[in-house]
């Protein structure tokens, strides 16, 4: 047992014990505790982190699909509302000259009529003169004494005046 | 007295003694030429000698080292590590999750990472140490300038290995504190009397039981002789290699009886043989100390989580 390297030292034993044991008890209460403590913790705040930006991640998904969505129907509705009204337009036009021309018939008419009574009045109008100049004149000719000649001069004329007229 | 007589002793013969020198620079101080005196406790010599020195210069610097980086991280309150730290909590994280938690499992790691963290940290340390010739500049210094006296505390540190975790008091010391932390893992786990039912499988024929329980008691005590040896080995093995080898500087030049002759073999063989030594002992102390922690997770987790 003169080899050094064999030799038994207690003493050696004894501090190395000691001091491994004041090294533990001191670097677990001023290093490894707190760190280990500060590593969990941001740990947990790493991994909530993670979870949040997933969370975020699909909400946005979601609202992204959900404008996506809002858009594609607004389109849909737009393209409808133009479609109506394009179509109420084509309607509202067709009706308008319908009633346009229905309007125009009538007034046509209207004026086709009045023309046809107006033409009748006048020529009741006329006729109703003519035969109170008629009158007028047969009455003036048996109130003057007419001589013969006169007469047959009368007849003359009127005769020639029908034949006038028949001409 | 004893550096003094193979002082001497190396005058008297006047050659180069490479077994000598090796288990010099390896071994502890004598523990008669303490770096301080104490006095004897119950027949046991608690005199600071060079590795009881090393040890503590290990724990100071790891102590100090670690903490200042935790505070100064915890005081940042941001929660991004920035320099060192991410070195720290590389080896925190690490330690953690790939030697605790498989091993002893997710209740009780915060219990245990402590106790393995402390283990990795200054197993570490106390290895790499060693390979970092400190005593042996100030050693070239005090030889070159200071010409201190052998008995100040300059002149005894200087003899002696580094290399704490290199003596098996030490590692023998570890080894205790992590039998005892097997005991205190199965008592917190399943009580003090179950953890001791628990060594040895339940429901056997009583034949086998016989057979068993010797068994497993040597196996208490196998495992942590094991983690000793292991250690003190590893850490010894390296350094007297790479001490042989540059030992062949010394030998040729006597055997030639030029310095010439040794400086020339230094400079073809030694050198180039001892830088690839010591990368690999780089590996060895990072394995060791792995080896070693990894280890103490395991029997730490055999005792918590017990199948038979």
């Amino acid at each position: 047992m003169n080899n050094p390297l064999v030799q038994v030292d207690p003493g050696l034993y004894i501090w190395t014990i000691l001091t491994f044991l004041v090294l533990l008890t001191l670097l677990a209460k001023f290093a490894w505790r707190p760190l280990l403590q500060s590593l969990a913790a941001r740990e947990e705040t790493i991994r909530k982190s993670l979870a949040d930006a997933e969370k975020a991640r699909v909400e946005l998904e979601r609202l992204n699909q959900q404008s996506e969505a809002i858009i594609r129907q607004a389109r849909v509705e737009g393209e409808q509302i133009i479609g109506a009204s394009r179509a109420d337009a084509e309607r509202l036009r067709g009706e308008l000259r319908e009633k346009a021309r229905a309007e125009a018939d009538g007034i046509i008419k209207n004026a086709e009529r009045q023309i046809q009574l107006e033409t009748a009045r006048a020529l009741q109008q006329i006729r109703n003169e003519a035969a109170d100049l008629s009158v007028a004149i047969a009455s003036k000719l048996i109130k003057k004494n007419i001589t013969r000649e006169d007469n047959d001069k009368l007849i003359q004329e009127a005769l020639s005046q029908l034949s006038v007229s028949k001409n | 007295m004893l550096a003094q007589e193979h002082a001497t002793e190396h005058a008297a013969a006047g050659k180069f003694d490479a077994g000598e020198t090796i288990i010099e620079h390896v071994s502890n101080s004598s523990i008669d030429h303490p770096l301080i005196h104490l006095p004897k406790v119950f027949g046991i010599d608690l005199s600071v000698t060079k590795h009881v020195f090393m040890l503590w210069l290990v724990a100071a610097i790891v102590f100090v080292l670690v903490t200042t980086i935790v505070r100064r991280y915890l005081k940042s309150g941001r929660q991004v590590p920035t320099g060192p730290m991410n070195a720290l909590e590389a080896i925190v994280t690490w330690v953690r999750d790939d030697i605790v938690q498989p091993n002893v499992g997710k209740k009780w790691v915060g219990t245990w990472t402590p106790l393995i963290l402390t283990f990795f940290i200054f197993i570490l340390c106390s290895n790499a140490i060693g390979l970092i010739p400190l005593f042996e500049v100030v050693a070239l210094l005090d030889r070159a300038i200071l010409h201190s006296s052998p008995d100040s505390f300059l002149g005894r540190v200087i003899h002696g290995g580094t290399t704490a975790t290199a003596n098996f008091n030490v590692t023998a010391a570890l080894a205790t504190i992590t039998f005892g932390a097997i005991i205190v893992a199965g008592s917190k786990a399943h009580g003090f009397v179950k953890h001791w039912m628990n060594l040895v499988p339940h429901g056997l024929a009583w034949p086998i039981y016989i057979l068993l329980i010797p068994i497993e008691i040597m196996g208490l005590f196998v495992r942590p002789f094991a983690l000793t040896m292991r250690l003190a080995a590893n850490m010894t093995g390296g350094h007297i290699a790479i001490l042989a080898i540059l030992s062949f500087v010394f030998l040729f030049a006597e055997m030639f009886g030029s310095a010439l002759a040794g400086v020339g073999v230094g400079l073809v063989v030694s050198v180039p043989l001892a830088v690839g030594i010591s990368t690999l002992e780089i590996i060895v102390v990072l394995v060791q100390a792995y080896v070693f922690t990894l280890l103490t997770a395991v029997f730490i987790g055999m005792a918590i989580n017990v199948h038979h």
